[in-house]
């Protein structure tokens, strides 16, 4: 390394080649390339469109033009990428780069989507450059003789590692690497990340180990980008979600029409199904141009559109997190997020879809489904501005990706169990694993259980008298290999029409509650259910004008804690709002409202509101920290003051709050409420007063799969494994009588503990609010802060039509106490 | 062992369903059960995935306490008594067998039960293909309409879906009975359940461990 990078050849040829298309480097792009000339591994910070690709990408392809006797035949640079929808594009790109710079490189794309006989030929003889999925590379670690492939890897980059940090899929990378080091030592190691809140920790995750040097590369170009809240004609003062839909369709179109092509982000897969149709209804002309994408949708159906969004053929495209990430598509100059986003990540990384070359200016409009939103629009607003971005937090000691880990490795060479426990320690995720714990795993995959005698016959994995662990039965090795990877989906049901052709995905849940000719909406059509045989709903097209549109289960996005933090502190400035807050100010009739007839809490204050109506006794509270933490708190709370006098309650919630109902009056007084939100015990009362076995079951479904004790049934080849079909309920109940001490058990109620309860954050909303001042306001109507959350709770219990009718009549009663 | 009964009559005959997941038919000295899936646990261990014999002894433990609380003569199974291939799980059936030698088995075949007539003889087992009639019922494995007869089959695992406050839900296993059919639950603990109901043309006759519910 005697030479410094800018005299080197390969740097100069190119730079030759980049200038001869006009582009210039970006200082962090040259940035990579010098730390890779210098053996550096690393992490790469930069917003999308900024050519990250190329910067690991080159610094391999310069560095093979100055050293090219480093380089052997076969895989030089291993890519792994979350997404199989963008490996495409990539290698197009890179294989254009490379042919016009004149290297003789083979680029090529290995995931599910790739063709037996392409798999082939590359077991043969391996491409230079290999696009994988996670999931992918296991799949290869899971076949015979698949080190060979490995051996003179010299760089393995993880693209959009932000995206996979966080979730099994992350460590399912965590143990690739490990397992990649291990084969060809020298490998650099190179993660691409958009910003995240913990970047200093996302590098220590990906790369944690010493004996590499290590550097974080953070682009100084930062993306543009422009948030309109669109707000409508007047604000309604006790709000309601959904209600202002049809209104603000309109305030869309134009939008649409000022465009050229605009992605319309909804949080839920039914959400977009009814803005299809909304938008359809209020401008027919946009039939045939407007179409609708998520991950429910035909897969072939989602790449017609997005191959047409791509071609600039579609004027707008509704969509859910199914786009949030994928290829860029250059026509799209205009997002809509269509409520909140709820978290100031995702609100950026939609924004960033639009206008997608560099220095272009990325437009984003909100359009508030209720008057609150439009606080919450405020909040993003002044988020995206400081660029306070969520942390990601990484998994550790998920023992169902480590048994499956080591069944593949069994599966493919075998492995000996010291190496194993060494490379797996050598990880972040499994730094703090116990020789207890790896015990058990080993006994888990060779003898079932700790009590040899209860699992006669068991066959997964043996050792050989090489002290090898080898799993022995083709068809366990069949079954593993269908079985890997750590996405677990629910149960789905094909939908096809009787006359051929597929239409989606459902799930299983919601098409069983269906009878036959009930009519259903899916991929922006109506459609009438025939019947269902092997996983798949046959259906017609309906003549039906109402349908159900499907609730897809998890559809809730939760309120992030960044995005709490700035929605307590813009309702705390909402009564006074600075001159450029015109979202604030557009409010204040509600605001002044609230403030009248109960109170606006500060950023120091925590607010409970008594409300007596004849449903009966309301209890509101406001933490502002997201439904699912809402869910645990306001059990926790109920189960105190039931410890007080014994009541029962009807428990409602919404991002902001909840509501304790209950037919007799609740002894909330202020003597007694700093007691009751006390973060003293907490953890144990939370305990107790949740149903913590049903949760962990529950959560148990994902570790089941994952760690193979489920075989999952796959739509289109369900034939196959019938005699072993269970419900993960099934096996969690038969684990907890049999096998108590079992480690995915622990796992289960782990992940509780973390995802469910979010004991951090709860721990930290209860030290909040016992530091905070504690408001008492009494009222007989409701308020236009526990207005929403009323509504909610009526939803759950009566159909869509009377709802508008009921909540009318409350609205009415509201404003005529008032005048009184 | 801790049970529940319920009596119930049909068609004249009086039947006492058992929480043990089972029913007795007093006038013939019969028990009847469906999908007892003996040698699915062992089915799964040699498919890799750890399932305790205990569930199975399990089952044949609650068999044993029915025939002899009973004093039953003879065991009708509407179908699914085998679940896979022969196994280990079939070896602590056939110890069971022994320990009920007068006990007389009959079995309409069902969906599962698919192995070699040596083996149900060596049980002594006496099969039928596809239906079994004793006055005034028709026993059959998988649960169809016919006219003028009152069947008594399994295979649909039915249980009801039971959703309280705050958004749980239970699930509880149940005899579904109609004016035409009795639906058992499977016998087995190691089965899921089937929980579309219809509560127009049903009754429910849901368990836990301790008492009967009707839906």
């Amino acid at each position: 390394m005697s030479k410094t990078l800018q005299q080197s050849q390969g740097y100069k040829i190119i730079e030759d080649w980049m200038a001869s298309k006009g582009n210039v480097p970006f200082k962090f792009q040259e940035q990579t390339w010098a730390k890779y000339h210098n053996g550096y591994s690393g992490m790469v910070v930069a917003p999308t469109g900024f050519g990250k690709t190329f910067s690991v990408f080159l610094a391999v392809v310069i560095d093979y033009l100055n050293y090219p006797e480093k380089y052997k035949k076969g895989l030089k640079l291993l890519w792994v990428s979350p997404l199989r929808s963008l490996a495409k594009d990539l290698a197009k790109a890179m294989t254009i780069a490379v042919e016009e710079i004149g290297l003789d490189w083979e680029v090529a794309v290995r995931n599910g989507d790739t063709p037996a006989n392409v798999r082939r030929k590359q077991e043969r003889l391996m491409p230079d450059v290999l696009i994988v999925t996670p999931e992918t590379i296991h799949l290869l670690f899971s076949q015979k003789k698949n080190s060979r492939w490995f051996k003179n890897v010299n760089c393995v980059a993880v693209d959009e590692w932000h995206e996979l940090l966080g979730n099994k899929r992350g460590i399912l990378v965590e143990l690739a690497i490990a397992r990649l080091l291990k084969l060809s030592a020298g490998t650099k190691i190179w993660g691409i990340t958009a910003t995240i809140g913990n970047l200093e920790e996302a590098g220590k995750v990906l790369i944690p180990y010493p004996e590499l040097k290590t550097v974080m590369i953070t682009a100084k170009e930062k993306k543009k980008i422009k948030v309109v809240t669109v707000l409508p004609d007047e604000v309604e003062v006790l709000p309601w979600a959904g209600h202002l839909g049809k209104s603000m369709a309109f305030k869309i179109i134009p939008i649409i029409h000022e465009n050229n092509t605009t992605l319309i982000f909804t949080n839920t897969r039914g959400q977009s199904e009814l803005w299809y149709q909304i938008l359809l209804e209020a401008d027919p002309d946009l039939a045939g141009l407007l179409a609708i994408h998520h991950g429910s949708i035909d897969k072939k159906l989602r790449n017609w559109i997005e191959d047409n969004i791509s071609e600039g053929n579609l004027k707008a495209v509704v969509c859910t997190s199914s786009l949030d990430l994928g290829v860029d598509f250059k026509p799209v100059d205009c997002v809509i997020q269509i409520g909140s986003a709820k978290g100031i990540a995702r609100f950026m990384q939609r924004a960033g879809r639009s206008g997608h070359s560099p220095y272009e200016v990325s437009k984003i409009y909100i359009i508030p489904t209720h008057s609150l939103e439009i606080i919450e629009a405020a909040a993003l607003r002044e988020a995206v501005a400081e660029r306070r971005v969520e942390a990601r937090e990484p998994m550790v000691l998920t023992y169902d990706v480590m048994v499956q880990f080591m069944v593949t490795l069994a599966v493919g060479e075998g492995f000996k169990a010291h190496e194993v426990y060494a490379l797996l320690l050598s990880t972040h995720a499994f730094s703090m694993l116990t020789e207890d714990e790896f015990a058990w795993a080993i006994q888990f995959i060779t003898q079932g259980g700790n009590t040899l005698k209860f699992y006669e016959e068991f066959h997964k994995v043996a050792k050989d008298e090489d002290e090898i662990y080898r799993a022995k039965s083709r068809r366990i090795s069949m079954l593993h290999r269908m079985n890997m990877g750590a996405i677990v989906s629910e149960a789905m049901l094909r939908v096809k029409f009787l006359s051929g052709g597929y239409v989606g995905m459902i799930e299983e849940y919601f098409i069983t509650k269906l009878k036959p000719n009930d009519s259903f909406v899916l991929a922006g059509r109506v459609l009438e259910l025939t019947h269902i045989k092997d996983m798949t709903a046959y259906v017609r097209i309906s003549k039906a004008k109402k349908a159900i549109t499907p609730s897809w289960l998890g559809g809730r996005l939760p309120l992030t804690s960044y995005m709490s933090h700035f929605l307590r502190k813009k309702l705390s400035d909402s009564l006074n709002p600075g001159i450029r807050e015109r979202e604030l100010k557009f409010l204040h009739p509600l605001i002044a409202r609230q403030s009248e007839c109960s109170h606006i809490p500060k950023e120091d204050e925590f607010l409970v509101e008594k409300i007596h109506t004849k449903d009966g006794f309301h209890v509101f509270m406001y933490p502002f920290e997201g439904r699912l933490v809402h869910e645990v708190i306001s059990a926790l709370i109920a189960y105190r003051i039931s410890r007080i006098t014994p009541l029962t309650f009807t428990i409602a919630m919404n991002d902001y709050g909840f509501e304790l109902l209950s037919d007799l009056e609740i002894p909330i007084h202020e003597d007694n409420i700093c007691k009751i939100l006390s973060s003293e015990n907490l953890m144990d009362d939370v305990i107790a007063s949740i149903n913590a076995a049903e949760m962990a079951s529950r959560k148990f479904r994902d570790i089941a799969v994952i760690s193979g004790l489920v075989v999952q049934s796959m739509p289109g080849r369900n034939q196959n494994n019938k005699s072993l079909q269970s419900s993960s309920g099934l096996i969690f109940r038969v684990l907890e009588d049999n096998e108590p001490h079992n480690l995915l058990l622990r796992q289960a109620y782990t992940e509780v503990f973390d995802q469910q309860l979010e004991e951090v954050r709860l721990k930290a909303a209860f030290k909040r609010i016992t530091n905070s001042k504690l408001i008492i306001k009494e009222s007989n109507t409701f308020t236009p802060l526990s207005f929403p959350i009323k509504v909610d709770s009526l939803r759950q219990s009566i159909s869509s039509e009377k709802l508008d009718k009921r909540i009318e009549r409350i609205q009415k009663e509201v404003f005529k106490k008032n005048k009184k | 062992m801790i049970y529940a009964e319920k009596q119930i009559t049909i068609r004249g005959e009086h039947l006492i369903l058992n929480n043990l997941r089972a029913l007795f038919w007093q006038c013939e000295r019969a028990l009847i059960a469906s999908d007892l899936h003996v040698g699915k646990s062992a089915h799964f261990r040699k498919h890799g995935i750890p399932i305790s014999v205990n569930v199975q002894h399990n089952d044949l433990d609650r068999l044993s306490f029915l025939v002899s609380h009973y004093q039953a003569k003879k065991l009708i199974v509407v179908g699914d008594l085998f679940h896979a291939e022969v196994n280990t799980d079939m070896n602590l059936f056939k110890t069971w067998r022994a320990e009920h030698p007068d006990l007389e088995i009959i079995l309409i075949k069902g969906n599962h039960d698919r192995l070699k007539h040596v083996v149900y003889d060596s049980f002594d087992i006496n099969c039928c293909q596809q239906e079994l009639n004793l006055q005034p019922f028709k026993f059959i494995h998988e649960p169809e309409l016919v006219d003028n007869e009152f069947t008594i089959s399994g295979h649909i695992h039915p249980g009801v879906l039971i959703k309280t406050k705050g958004k749980q839900r239970i699930k509880l296993p149940c005899f579904q009975v109609s004016d035409s059919n009795l639906i058992l639950p499977a016998f087995s603990e190691f089965t899921g359940l089937a929980t579309s109901n219809n509560q127009k043309f049903n009754t429910y006759h849901a368990f836990t461990e301790t008492a009967f519910f009707e839906f």
